[in-house]
């Protein structure tokens, strides 16, 4: 061979730069790699995290003192107590599905398909009322509408002469309103998305064909996008019987006891781990359930996408039928964010809460709970840290299993993918009394510890950082890895080098989507902290179980205040397209808080 | 030195249930410095053998020698980054995070070459592509046709000795193909290089090769240069797939030294060649390409009826009816006009036609 030169390369070389002759490695070798390592130890974390504390909330549930027993799930089938938990469950979330839908699916059609004015105000409607941590707007809800001191109740019984105008806060109603706060954006965001995905093209065909637009949007809309709602209404119905904190503060009062403040409460002394095991799994069950058939709804949603780039919806121009529309909207707006925001301000600025409230406003809520009260820097240190940690945690977790998902054919590794998405359906209370059965007999002392919450929040949203991976990776092509291999870099060099630049932006949005509910966790923490690893959530849920009505209030906004900088540090640091990316994930998952 | 040898490579997807055969007891020596061409219709196998010379896939059975190193066998593969080999794909695979320079130095730097050795190899692959003055620009400011000289220069800068190719011209327009793949032959010509390269277009299989190996179904069908494959396809399917081919039905009616009488549907009888298994009596199909037919105006020994005409520009083709009803494809030069309803003379080049034995269920249909 001849070696030509072209330019100043010499292309005919005869030895290949750098690259030595040798034969294919062995099995054994490449058990040792790297790429082995790395994947190995995402697997055993893994295992850790979700698979092994889940065996144990199993054998917890059906081993008692004299092994083998039934006992427990005897126990939680035929006793009051436990049946009527489970029904206010059932029907706490039949309930907030029904109006999740009634205020989710207007919203969403009116700024996917109407000329309604003031959309941007919806959108921030739907992606404030998710942020909310919900025991806030519970603790909002309560000032105003708590049987005697609820300003509102007040107002009416003391001034206005109208006892019956007042609306008691402690009743399944009461729950249902503030629960529904949380959850209707799910079904928003998902109808939007699909309303909004439908290929206008679609429509135009059946109109062209002699269809009207109402029976248009009757036979060809609503079959397309009825998977996506009813996937949205199934989120809503998971979500909302996992919520820990509204149940809690607005069920316990009104003796409406549901599954998680029944698990909660088998925690008293003396503890009845095999108990909690059982009505947990049970739980578990429900959850796992009704997200099967979300995730069956949703598979049916891809005919929606497939109209491709070219999706321009129709908008409807609904004349003067808009603007009652429009006054629908700016209601929900009212009562989900300006009530009880105001409210909350309100109550952390006055000297005492009550109907002359205004008198005297003051800051020293404020001064009290950050500098007076000795919790509350702990648990800012703490939850922020945790946050950070978590978030980073699960989001590099995640990479490294959706990347053997996706890039590998690893035998086994859909049954990672499947372990991976189980927390899912893991309320947070459950994902804790998994961990403490776990921990308990672990020889490593690890209850009561920030290792035992960072342990049950990385678990409980590995699979946001798995799905923002998968989403990424899905859209990487492969050959872009294979390129660099070929040209001769190490799985490890091609990973840095090329992988998770590209995977960047989803990644930074995974991040996000795991730091914001970990800030807000209460589900979880409430049964793991002890007073050195005291969070946020956690502190003001104590400071709220003691009676300190204004500095919760206080202590809430605070809050509320370092989760709008984390997020707005964060857009920041990743620049722009995040918020959108989060909110597709937030979309298609939905984290439980 | 840089030949491959390939011997009884096998590879299959799936699992217990539905397994696919992608590549099936695959043989192949392929020289040093030759150009060679991997055809076949999509799901051929073609790409999965690319991808298994590149070590991206383990073979269920069989090997693979890059001269006398084994580089891939059931029991291991050197993995892609030791083999020393380029590869452009089909989709590029520009890196959309770097420059054009980083792109290209990317293997480079791998080598630890020094800065300056590094600059001077990129200018120089640059230049070699017709670049130069591009390196700062993102792959997303520049056009399809020059991501691909980006992906051609990233693999040539570090000099293999191998080159893979992944229909690197089937996004390009039509104009831009052909340009570009006559600066692959001359590339392939002054650099040396052995390019291995999967087309299912059999036109630039013809322009670009050395040697084109034909696949259907996972196998080989035959290994050989543009103009064996074309004039003397090995079976019907290489008959068919390279270009237009009319096959039609018939038996051997007598035999003499090499030749063999032939009589086929319509009252075709032709004297062709006969390859050596085929026997008297034998059910067997002839190819004949379209431009292997003449037509004239004046009667001739068959004849037919003009059906269909359809102007190429740089030719025209009729379909003639002969007798039976038979359809035969026939292109003319564009000069040489017929009318639809015409009655022709048909005069066949027998040297140029091939005889297939016809397969059990094809008899069976046609009887």
């Amino acid at each position: 061979m001849t070696g030509a030169t072209v330019g100043s390369i010499n292309l005919g070389r005869q030895v290949p730069l750098g690259l030595t002759k040798q034969r294919p490695p062995s099995r054994f070798t490449r058990l040792f790699s790297l790429e082995y390592l790395v994947m190995g130890g995402a697997i055993v974390a893994l295992f850790v995290l979700v698979v092994l504390p889940l065996c144990f909330l199993l054998i917890g549930s059906i081993w008692g003192e004299n092994g083998f027993t039934l006992e427990y799930f005897t126990e939680a089938f035929s006793g009051r107590l436990y049946v009527q938990a489970l029904l206010n469950s059932l029907i706490l979330g039949a309930w907030t599905g029904l109006f999740s839908l009634l205020l989710g699916l207007p919203l969403a059609w009116a700024v996917a398909r109407t000329n309604i004015p003031g959309k941007p105000l919806i959108t921030l409607t739907a992606n404030l009322s998710y942020l909310s941590p919900p025991f806030l707007t519970a603790i909002a809800f309560v000032n105003l509408f708590g049987p005697n001191a609820g300003l509102i109740n007040a107002f009416s019984r003391d001034v206005l002469g109208l006892p019956w105008l007042g609306f008691n806060i402690f009743s399944m109603s009461g729950l249902v309103l503030v629960t529904v706060l949380h959850t209707f954006p799910y079904v928003y965001l998902l109808a939007s998305s699909a309303l909004q995905s439908v290929d206008a093209s679609y429509e135009e065909a059946a109109q062209i064909l002699g269809a009207s637009k109402w029976r248009t949007a009757l036979l060809i809309t609503t079959p397309l996008v009825m998977p996506a709602i009813l996937s949205g209404v199934l989120l809503a119905f998971v979500n909302a019987i996992a919520l820990f904190g509204s149940q809690a503060i607005i069920g316990l009062p009104g003796r409406i006891v549901t599954l998680p403040t029944r698990i909660y409460s088998l925690f008293d002394y003396p503890p009845q781990y095999g108990l909690a095991s059982a009505l947990s799994l049970l739980f578990v069950f429900i959850t796992i359930a009704a997200l099967y058939l979300q995730r069956a709804y949703l598979a049916k949603r891809s005919f929606v996408t497939l109209g491709g780039k070219g999706a321009r919806p129709q908008l409807m121009d609904l004349g003067w039928a808009k603007w009652p529309l429009f006054g629908f909207c700016l209601l929900v707006f009212f009562i989900a964010i300006v009530l009880p925001y105001m409210t909350l301000i309100a109550v952390s600025l006055s000297k005492s809460w009550g109907l002359a409230f205004w008198k005297g406003l003051t800051f020293e809520h404020y001064r009290f709970v950050l500098f007076d009260y000795d919790v509350t820097q702990r648990a800012i240190r703490n939850s922020l840290g945790l946050a950070t940690v978590a978030a980073t945690v699960a989001v590099f977790l995640g990479a490294i299993i959706g990347w053997i998902d996706i890039r590998t054919h690893l035998p086994g590794r859909k049954f990672l993918d499947y372990a991976a998405l189980v927390p899912l359906g893991l309320p947070g209370i459950v994902m804790a009394v998994a961990l403490i059965q776990f921990w308990l007999s672990m020889p490593i002392a690890l209850y009561g510890t920030l290792a035992i919450l960072l342990l049950a929040y990385v678990g409980r949203y590995i699979p946001l950082g798995v799905r923002a991976a998968n989403t990424s990776l899905r859209q990487i092509d492969p050959t872009l890895e294979e390129s660099a291999r070929i040209l001769g870099a190490s799985w490890g060099h091609t990973l840095k080098e090329i992988t998770l630049p590209l995977m960047r932006p989803g990644l930074f949005a995974g991040w996000l989507l795991v730091f914001v509910p970990v800030i807000q966790e209460l589900s979880a923490s409430i049964l793991l902290f002890s007073s050195s690893s005291m969070t946020l959530a956690v502190a003001i849920y104590n400071l709220y179980e003691t009676g300190y009505t204004e500095p919760v209030a206080a202590l809430a906004m605070i809050n509320m205040a370092i989760i709008v900088v984390a997020i707005a540090l964060a857009r920041k640091i990743a620049g722009d397209g995040i918020g959108r990316e989060s909110d597709k994930n937030l979309t298609t998952q939905g984290g439980t808080a | 030195m840089a030949g491959i040898t390939i011997s009884s490579l096998s590879k299959s997807y799936g699992g217990r249930h539905l397994r696919l055969t992608a590549v099936q007891d695959l043989d192949l020596a392929i020289q040093d410095n030759q150009f060679i061409t991997l055809l076949g219709p999509s799901g051929c196998g073609k790409t999965t053998t690319l991808r298994l010379i590149a070590g991206y896939v383990t073979p269920d059975t069989g090997s693979i020698h890059v001269g006398d190193r084994l580089v891939s066998a059931p029991s291991g593969v050197v993995p892609p980054e030791r083999r020393g080999m380029g590869m452009v794909f089909q989709n590029y695979a520009v890196w959309p995070h770097k420059t054009v320079y980083e792109n290209i130095a990317f293997g480079l730097k791998l080598r630890k070459l020094s800065s300056t050795q590094v600059r001077d190899k990129v200018e120089g692959a640059l230049d070699l592509v017709n670049l130069k003055g591009l390196a700062e620009r993102f792959p997303n400011e520049l056009s399809g046709g020059q991501q691909q000289r980006v992906a051609l220069a990233r693999s040539l800068v570090v000099e293999p000795d191998i080159l893979l190719l992944d229909e690197p011209l089937s996004n390009l327009d039509a104009k831009l193909r052909e340009k570009m793949r006559g600066e692959l032959k001359q590339l392939q010509r002054r650099t040396g290089i052995t390019f291995i390269y999967v087309t299912h277009d059999q036109a630039e299989a013809l322009a670009l090769s050395d040697q084109i190996a034909v696949m259907h179904a996972g196998r080989l069908q035959q290994f050989g240069s543009p103009f064996d494959v074309y004039t003397t396809p090995a079976n019907r399917v290489v008959a068919d797939f390279m270009g237009l081919v009319n096959l039609v039905p018939g038996r051997i009616r007598s035999i003499s030294g090499d030749m063999a009488q032939i009589e086929a549907d319509g009252g075709l009888v032709l004297v062709a060649p006969r390859p050596p298994e085929m026997a008297l009596g034998m059910e067997i199909e002839i190819a004949i390409r379209p431009e292997n037919i003449r037509l004239s105006a004046t009667p001739e020994t068959f004849a037919g009826v003009v059906s269909e005409r359809t102007f190429l520009g740089n030719l025209c083709e009729y379909v003639v009816v002969i007798a039976g009803g038979r359809a035969l494809r026939v292109q003319t030069h564009p000069l040489q006009q017929f009318s639809i309803g015409q009655n022709v003379g048909i005069t066949i080049d027998p040297s140029q036609c091939s005889l297939f034995a016809r397969e059990p269920d094809a008899v069976a249909s046609a009887a």
